[in-house]
């Protein structure tokens, strides 16, 4: 449980980090909050020579209103979100999904950065960023750069971040009109990752039916994904008991599911669609 | 833990057949393999440098091929190790032609233990989907090329791109397969 030797870089802001990783391009690995890197390291599945610590980064956490959009910096701890009454108020989802993260010690020190730039495939907030149709702002050697969270997410542990690149911004749209979100987990009970993970934000027209649908899915597959299936069958409903359960039989539609040992394929893929049918009520119930 | 997969190549299957007894093609294909050695009949030694994003680890192994039944199928075992843990395990692999495609299926039961069974159990099975899926995409390439002409290069954003290209492919097919319905 000793990780292997590494040396260790506190960049003082973004662009000094940015220059560090720029030096070591092959052996640096970027430490967030560590609560994914410095596990994977203790047993030696991880063994990066140069690690850029970005805690030192002063204004890298935040939660700021601008420009129409929610922007939430990189190094933004998963409590931080969890208990900020101001998203509570106009973006419920974020604090929803924070709040079924780990345990508390994740909680306090895991950032949303963190947790989207490692992309595993039974993360939370992938799945909630995929629903919300969120930005992620890249910084690399060559300036900004907005990567949509649908694009964003490559495969497991894979990113659409380019060598070099650090996550500086999560950005989200606005919720308005008649909203209804949720993030339901069915969390596995040693690790608290999702084995399945679902996370609905919609918004209902003003005649009461379903306007548009942002469905993300985690836990189930390689990498999380967003269900456009169920998003299509969704828009346009009246959103009644019937026209969801038929949406929700699509949640994995397109995709290989994987099994292990504590849930088959099978049972993930029933999973999947309960608990898209049942997140899809609760975000409509809430959408008024 | 059990793994399984298809895959279509567009290549005949004697050239899918002869590219995936190839050593050298094979070491140009399997992601991460640093060495692949000749050590009898359809018997080699392998160091491997797999994993999946940050998480990586190197293996050394020993794979054998039996019933070689060409160009339809063959049997592989496999055993390996590494710090991360060890694997060991057995499985066909079969070719069917169909409309001038390849399609090649295979079934394996593996053992996996150490670290990487204990706390990446979660992840294995995407992991191997993952990597075969590049590894076949590489294949395919390299079927495609004749042997006199150079082997095709392989990377990352080279794998990417052609299992793209042939995604859109599949899509295009499919459409125009349920428009004639």
């Amino acid at each position: 449980m000793i990780p292997a030797q590494f040396d260790y870089l506190t960049p003082k802001t973004i662009d000094e980090a940015v220059g560090l990783l720029a030096q070591h391009p092959d052996e640096a690995k970027i430490l967030a909050g560590g609560h994914s890197l410095i596990p994977a390291m203790k047993l030696r599945l991880a063994v990066p020579q140069v690690l850029i610590d970005l805690g030192r980064i002063k204004d890298l956490a935040y939660i700021r209103e601008e420009g129409g959009q929610i922007r939430i910096g990189a190094m933004t701890t998963h409590y931080q979100l969890e208990s900020s009454g101001r998203l509570a108020e106009i973006c419920p989802l974020l604090p929803a999904c924070a709040a079924q993260i780990g345990d508390v010690q994740v909680r306090n020190k895991g950032t949303i950065g963190g947790s989207v730039a490692h992309s595993d495939p039974a993360g939370d907030w992938p799945a909630a960023v995929i629903a919300l149709g969120a930005e992620i702002v890249a910084v690399g050697a060559g300036g900004e750069r907005v990567i949509k969270a649908t694009d964003f997410f490559v495969d497991m542990l894979t990113t659409a971040l380019l060598p070099g690149e650090i996550l500086r911004e999560v950005r989200i749209a606005m919720p308005g009109g008649r909203f209804g979100q949720c993030y339901l987990k069915v969390p596995q009970p040693a690790s608290g990752f999702a084995v399945v993970g679902v996370a609905v934000h919609l918004t209902r027209a003003s005649g009461g039916s379903c306007e548009s649908a942002g469905v993300g899915i985690t836990g189930v597959a390689s990498k999380v994904y967003r269900a456009s299936a169920v998003e299509q069958a969704i828009t346009g409903s009246g959103l009644d008991e019937q026209a969801v359960a038929a949406a929700a039989a699509h949640a994995t539609d397109g995709v290989s599911v994987n099994g292990d040992l504590y849930a088959s394929e099978a049972y993930r893929r029933h999973l999947a669609q309960v608990y898209t049918r049942r997140a899809i009520e609760a975000a409509a119930a809430r959408a008024h | 833990m059990k793994i399984e997969g298809t895959h279509e190549l567009h290549a005949s299957p004697e050239r899918v057949y002869e590219t995936l007894i190839d050593p050298t093609v094979l070491q140009r294909c399997i992601p991460g393999c640093e060495r692949l050695e000749k050590t009898g009949e359809n018997a080699y030694s392998t160091t491997l440098r797999a994993g999946v994003g940050s998480i990586k680890g190197v293996f050394t192994g020993n794979v054998r091929l039996e019933e070689m039944q060409p160009p339809r199928r063959f049997r592989m075992i496999v055993e390996g190790k590494g710090q991360p843990g060890f694997l060991k395990g057995a499985g066909d692999l079969e070719i069917e032609a169909r409309e001038g495609l390849s399609i090649v299926k295979y079934t394996g039961e593996v053992q996996v233990g150490g670290t990487i069974a204990g706390v990446g159990q979660r992840m294995l099975q995407g992991a191997v989907k993952m990597m075969s899926t590049q590894f076949f995409t590489a294949i395919e390439a390299e079927a495609k090329t004749e042997s006199h002409e150079p082997p095709p290069k392989h990377g990352f954003f080279r794998t990417a791109l052609r299992w793209f290209s042939g995604l859109l492919r599949r899509m295009f097919r499919r459409t125009i397969t349920s428009a004639k319905l």
